[in-house]
């Protein structure tokens, strides 16, 4: 898979390229609109990051320029603005999906999958780690055969984490996936955190394989510990 | 041209007019009385002599003899001139075929004349008009030299005390122009609060108490700013120098980089809110109005938040009957009473209680209420908690993980709903 990024600010360039070959993408990176322009022209790729903010050509002309070219890549729009007409705009250019920085790593990573995923449907009826299961038709959760019993939330929370196992989770993707909120000026950090917990103890706490763990300063992730 | 002169002109303009018409008026109402008299004088002369007439000369002589009436002309059968139009020389005014007309005499003085035939006789008979004439001269030399001199002294009083009237205001432009941004604590004097200069001063002042208020808040509110936004940085900084002192283990490099991670989101979050106040206070947030459960809206909070409550073992007590309908913004709303029901249950001991309500109130009126059984807050407080970054305990608020901007955001959004945030303890 070839993704690439399109961002001027060097720093930010440079940890997106490393944290995404280490997740096993190939990258380019352009530093101005009209290298990437040429690169887009140029080469095949199967995702572009474009960040919104470029020195001499704005962002939102360049995609726009590319989609009138006919270009089917799917792109990604990073940007710092984030009121409701921006995304419009970003959106209306063309762009596949929006993310405001600052952002978390693991949610650019899961929005790249979700955007080369697509159109792909595949239909799941059971989620499973470790000897963790959940039957996605009867909602049944079992750990070690034994039934776990979860709230509502916590059975939303345990489905997004299973669905994204051995990935890294933020409190910003749970906010939005299970809470349908936008706005981080919110107490529902708390409530995360809380809601993490009382899961941890329902499926890991009699356990000594620990499933659920916290990355610290990042977010959560539930898989198996490598050997 | 200042206010002094245009008052000044409007004044003995208007002023002017005034005398003007009344002079105006007075002179013609003096010519008319005057002016009539001498008509009815002609008339009434007129029936002497020709009632004198049909009892002949003498009679008519008798008329000029005792002066009855003064200057008359018969001719015809007895024909007669009496002593005073011959002194007159009225022949000369004797012109024409009118019946009444005015004429001047052989020694040049003005009469008013009239004439009657009857059969071959006629009798004419005239009104020396000089006094009357000289008397409306007069009147119009006094009211033409009156007029100017009412219109300079309107000028001059009007001047005069539009002068005393605008000085006070001249005086409270000086006073007013002399305090600055670093002097906004000075007001102006107030000679007389009841009159109208001692209002504006009143008023003049208010404003300046209310700059004043909102300078300082400013000055708070940049130097808790900068306090909440450097302290994150210095965190994040320090631990990051410290840990490239030392050689640690990947185990520990891990845990300061998540140190660190913690603090950004810290900084993330607090940018994020400072954002949004400063949004609205923008005036850039679009507000959708739409018809509002509120009962479903406060439940549908509470269900969120339970599990803090639930956390500190605390009773979350819900009185959310459905159909207490506003017209309002739902996100705006819902930001607004999480914000409140989460600082209540930050706030409220362990095992304390919550109650969250929703009714409707006065015509019109639907309320949202939130009540706990916490400590409450004292009321040197109660103005200042809905202020940004307002803390009534540093120490506490700072353990639980808050930055001090989720009442202000409350209040911001309900404000925004053209809502009010209520508060009583």
């Amino acid at each position: 898979m070839r993704i690439l990024i399109i961002e001027d600010e060097k720093k930010v360039a440079g940890a997106i390229r490393r944290g995404l070959e280490s997740e096993q993408y190939e990258i380019r990176v352009a530093a101005t609109g009209e290298d990437g322009f040429f690169l887009v022209n140029n080469e095949t790729f199967d995702l572009v990051i474009l960040d919104l903010m470029l020195p001499k050509r704005d962002g939102i002309e360049i995609l726009a320029a590319l989609r009138k070219r006919g270009l089917q890549t799917p792109v990604l729009i990073l940007t710092a603005k984030d009121t409701v007409e921006d995304r419009v705009v970003g959106l209306d250019a063309g762009a596949d999906d929006y993310l405001v920085k600052p952002f978390a790593f693991p949610e650019l990573v899961a929005r790249i999958r979700a955007l080369l995923r697509r159109g792909r449907t595949d239909q799941v009826l059971r989620l499973r780690v470790a000897n963790l299961e959940m039957d996605l038709v009867t909602r049944r959760v079992t750990r070690a055969g034994r039934n776990v019993e979860l709230t509502s939330k916590e059975y939303e929370m345990l489905e997004y984490l299973m669905r994204h196992q051995d990935q890294t989770v933020s409190r910003e993707m749970l906010a939005r996936e299970i809470w349908q909120a936008t706005a981080r000026a919110t107490p529902l950090d708390n409530v995360i955190d809380v809601t993490i917990a009382r899961l941890r103890r329902k499926i890991d706490d009699s356990f000594d394989a620990k499933l659920l763990r916290t990355v610290r300063g990042v977010g959560f992730v539930l898989g198996e510990v490598g050997p | 041209m200042s206010v002094r002169t245009r008052q000044t002109l409007w004044h003995s303009t208007i002023l002017a007019v005034l005398v003007l018409g009344f002079s105006a008026s007075v002179y013609l109402i003096v010519r008319a009385r005057l002016y009539g008299r001498i008509e009815d004088q002609l008339t009434a002369d007129l029936s002497f002599v020709e009632k004198a007439y049909p009892h002949g000369a003498y009679e008519i002589a008798e008329l000029d003899e005792h002066g009855a009436v003064g200057f008359f002309r018969v001719t015809g059968d007895c024909a007669y001139v009496s002593h005073g139009w011959k002194r007159a020389g009225l022949d000369r005014a004797v012109t024409g075929n009118l019946s009444r007309w005015t004429s001047s005499a052989g020694d040049g003085r003005e009469f008013r004349l009239t004439r009657v035939r009857t059969g071959r006789a006629e009798f004419i008979v005239a009104q020396d008009t000089t006094h009357a004439r000289g008397t409306l001269a007069n009147l119009l030399l006094v009211l033409a030299l009156g007029l100017p001199l009412a219109f300079a002294g309107a000028a001059a009083g009007g001047y005069f005390l539009a002068g005393r009237l605008l000085g006070p205001v001249g005086a409270l432009a000086t006073q007013a122009r002399r305090i600055t941004g670093e002097s906004l604590a000075e007001r102006l004097p107030v000679e007389n609060s009841g009159d109208e200069f001692g209002r504006l001063a009143g008023a003049f002042n208010d404003t300046l108490a209310r700059l004043q208020d909102s300078f300082e808040r400013l000055r708070r509110f940049t130097a808790d700013a900068s306090h909440e936004l450097r302290t994150p940085l210095t965190a994040l900084r320090s631990v990051g120098e410290v840990a490239l002192q030392d050689s640690l283990d990947a185990a520990a490099y891990r845990d300061v980089i998540g140190s660190m991670l913690e603090e950004v989101d810290r900084l993330t979050r607090l940018v994020d809110c400072l954002l949004t106040l400063t949004r609205g206070d923008s005036g850039r947030v679009p507000v959708t109005r739409q018809r509002v459960d509120l009962g479903t809206l406060a439940s549908s909070v509470a269900d969120c938040l339970r599990v803090l409550a639930e956390e500190r073992e605390q009773s979350l007590e819900l009185e959310t009957p459905t159909g207490i309908v506003s017209d309002t913004d739902p996100g705006l709303v819902r930001q607004a009473v999480t914000n409140v029901l989460d600082n209540a249950i930050k706030y409220t001991p362990p095992e304390g209680r919550i109650r969250i309500a929703a009714r409707p109130r006065d015509p019109g009126e639907a309320v949202i209420e939130i009540v706990d059984s916490g400590p409450g807050i004292p009321a040197q407080h109660r103005d200042r908690v809905f202020e940004r970054f307002y803390r009534i305990d540093d120490g506490r608020a700072r353990e639980t993980g808050g930055v001090g901007l989720g009442l202000a955001i409350a209040r911001w959004a309900v404000g925004l709903c053209r809502g009010r945030l209520e508060l009583d303890s």
